[in-house]
């Protein structure tokens, strides 16, 4: 019996060791697997309000008019990251050409701006900003904090004066997320699109290529069959975890309150759920075309009820039960809780067991209907 | 219990490798098989013929296990295919039709690929592997692709793999297609050596000239057997008998020599009669016709190909 575990184990390692090296030789491998988080990662960030975005535009609603403002607004240029696109002398033209869309914030300087800073009164000046493109948003409000703070030293050395406030206030969108808050979607885009796809094409591939025939003369076994390229295609994969967290956190300055570890294993969990289903749809394929359309199919549920685009809590209840039956949406959940709130592992429980429920059906289902037969 | 009952019938089988009864394969409404029934002794060489899609290729699969009959039974030694299949593939050794080792692995890589999944390791392993890659000629290609190999290169690692667990069935599809004359001489020395050794091989082939090497053969045609035995007894079946042929110096009325069954061929020159077997019946016909009044000026054997008995059991 012992001898027969024995036996059965070491069946797996030679087809995870093949299944490696066949990973390892194929360049679309290689692209999906490094290219395509550090891509995807770029993409968003720079999309959503990355770095190094450039210079944003804005406008300006000078009502002082006086030498306070005009440093101002000479350091706005300094900095670099402003383009202004227009000075104006009343706040109804300044809002205007953030409702339009033209720029994404004016800066509204008070009237009493100069005389404020000559006589040593705390001031201030306000910053009106769109809300639907929050990660923006938040760059802007981080660079007009940068301004003031320069302009302040300036002002205090003149003047002696050391309070300007910037004051912020929405156009319109609710509450502004920060950047970080992309960083759950961009694990879930790329811990789910990969691997799925990657493994999705796997059996069908042998069926499709005729290596299959071969491949079944031997005493292999649905378990050895599945478990073999869970594992070699969860080794080929793992590194997509880490690469996206670390692009994010080096490339866009994302600061994450979770410990990596936990993060880690979180991503690990939705990363072995998307193995498995991508399992399944490659036992379920005739062929890789219909596997490859298959696993970009599934996303598009995924995309729309885990809360990737729309919070699942504002759906309507019928979203939420199909919601209840996505996996990623639990993932997005944990991933957030841990990595934004810092929440222990513990706390998210839940999520982890549910995922884990799902990996362990689509595992199931996979072995149930994989044929060990030509067709 | 069930293993005391097994082995009875594994005794009782012993000496067929392969028993089919009533193996039949449906796609939707066509019949690629169509109730065959197949008895092949351990040690035979044995040969499946036929013109393309006569079923060849799917009658060995269902041996193989790698696709289910829709109706029959297969045992390999004894063992039900269907029922206990695992048992059977440590003893077949099977080679495709179409090349099915992993063309982005190396050739040492897909041998201890399969002795691996076969089972193997350690020195056994090692040893196998490396008496294949001596056995075959692929020392020299090992660390390439496979996908990267010649055409006949393939082949011999395909068989290499075929027989890296040391099977005692082997099941060749078609293991000359596309291997040149040197090489395909050399695979069938291979076959005659590892009969020698006692293994059983059913192999299928379009060559008619290795076919004459193979101890008995199946002719198959629309998915039925149409003929079966060894080369001389199928070219007999072909003909209705034996060929001899004549050339006689007087008048003499063939039908009436022994042993003639008809009158395959006649003109001035000559006469060619089917009788109903040539080495038995030479001697007699000569005597017989020149009891007769006739002078005998030539008799002999005609040799008939197998080539001709195909064609005249695929026109009837
Ligand atoms: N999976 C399948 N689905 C439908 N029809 C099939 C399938 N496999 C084989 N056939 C059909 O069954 C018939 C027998 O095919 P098979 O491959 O067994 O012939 P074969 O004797 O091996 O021919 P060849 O000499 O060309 O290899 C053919 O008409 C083929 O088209
Ligand atoms: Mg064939």
């Amino acid at each position: 019996m012992i001898g027969e575990g024995i036996r059965k184990g070491l069946r797996i390692l030679p087809i995870v060791d093949k299944e490696v090296r066949q990973l390892l030789r194929d360049p679309k491998t290689i692209l999906m697997v490094l290219l395509m988080p550090i891509t995807v990662t770029i993409l968003f960030g720079y999309g959503y309000g990355g770095k190094g975005a450039g210079e944003f535009p804005i406008t300006v609603v000078d009502l002082d008019g006086r030498d306070g403002s005009f440093k101002f607004i000479q350091e706005l240029k300094n900095s670099r990251m402003f383009r202004i696109k227009a000075i104006y002398k009343s706040k109804g033209e300044g809002f205007a050409s953030v409702y339009s869309g033209k720029v994404y914030a004016s800066l509204v300087i008070p009237k009493s701006f100069t005389e404020d800073l000559i006589l040593g009164r705390p001031t201030r000046v306000e910053l009106y900003y769109d809300a639907s493109n929050p990660n923006t948003a938040q760059l802007v409000m981080q660079a007009v904090g940068v301004v003031t703070q320069k302009y302040q030293e300036w002002a205090a050395e003149k003047f002696g004066t050391f309070a300007i406030r910037p004051m912020f206030y929405t156009v319109y969108g609710p509450h502004v997320s920060k950047v970080e808050n992309f960083t759950p979607t961009l694990m879930a885009l790329i811990l789910q699109m990969v691997p799925t796809s990657l493994i999705s094409v796997s059996i069908c591939r042998e069926r499709e290529r005729g290596t299959f025939e071969q491949f079944i003369m031997t005493p292999v076994t649905v378990i050895d069959v599945i478990f073999g390229k869970l594992a070699a295609y969860f080794i080929a994969t793992i590194s997509d975890a880490v690469l996206s967290l670390f692009t994010a956190m080096l490339l866009f300055d994302i600061k994450l309150r979770g410990s990596f570890l936990n993060m880690f294993i979180v991503s690990t969990v939705f990363l072995i759920n998307s193995l498995s289903m991508g399992l399944l749809i490659s036992v379920f394929s005739r062929n890789q075309l219909q596997a490859y359309q298959a696993s970009v199919f599934i996303f598009i549920p995924a995309m729309l009820f885990s809360g990737m685009l729309i919070p699942v809590d504002i759906l309507s209840r019928e979203a939420q039960i199909i919601a209840a039956l996505i996996p990623m949406y639990y993932f997005m959940t944990a991933f957030r809780n841990v990595a934004l709130k810092g929440w222990d592992l513990w706390m998210v429980t839940d999520q982890l067991v549910k995922m884990n429920i799902f990996t362990a059906v689509f595992l199931l289902l996979s072995m149930r209907f994989l044929r060990m037969e030509v067709t | 219990m069930t293993i005391a009952s097994e082995t009875v019938s594994l005794e009782f089988k012993e000496t067929l490798a392969i028993e089919a009864k009533g193996l039949t394969k449906k796609f939707g409404n066509f019949i690629a098989v169509d109730h065959i029934d197949l008895e092949i002794k351990t040690g035979e060489n044995f040969g499946l013929l036929g013109p393309n899609g006569a079923g060849k290729t799917t009658t060995i699969r269902m041996i193989t296990g790698v696709i289910k009959p829709t109706e029959g039974i297969v045992r390999v030694f004894g063992i039900d295919v269907m029922r206990h299949r695992k048992r059977v593939l440590r003893l077949i050794g099977y080679m495709p039709q179409r090349f099915s080792l992993y063309e982005d692995l190396t050739v040492e890589e897909n041998l201890r690929l399969y002795g691996r999944l076969q089972g193997l390791s350690g020195n056994l392993l090692e040893e196998r592997i490396s008496n294949s890659l001596d056995r075959f000629y692929l020392r020299e290609f090992r660390s390439r692709l496979a996908g990267k190999l010649s055409g006949g290169t393939k082949q011999r690692l395909a068989l290499a793999v075929a027989l890296v667990h040391n099977p005692k069935l082997l099941i060749l599809d078609e293991p000359t297609a596309g291997v040149d004359p040197p090489l395909r001489r050399m695979f069938w020395e291979h076959f005659r050596e590892l009969n020698k050794e006692g293994k059983t091989i059913l192999v299928t082939t379009h060559y008619m000239d290795e076919a004459e090497n193979c101890d008995r053969l199946a002719l198959m045609n629309r998915g039925k057997i149409i003929a079966m035995g060894t080369p001389k007894e199928i070219k007999r079946k072909a003909m209705g008998g034996d060929l001899i042929e004549l050339s006689v110096d007087g008048e003499i009325v063939p039908e009436n020599l022994p042993g003639v069954i008809s009158v395959h061929e006649i003109s001035d020159e000559r006469i060619v009669l089917v009788v109903d077997d040539a080495s038995l019946r030479l001697p007699d016909i000569v005597k017989a016709v020149e009891s007769s009044g006739g002078k005998v000026r030539m008799a002999a054997p005609v040799h008939v190909s197998l080539e001709e008995a195909f064609i005249k059991f695929m026109g009837e």
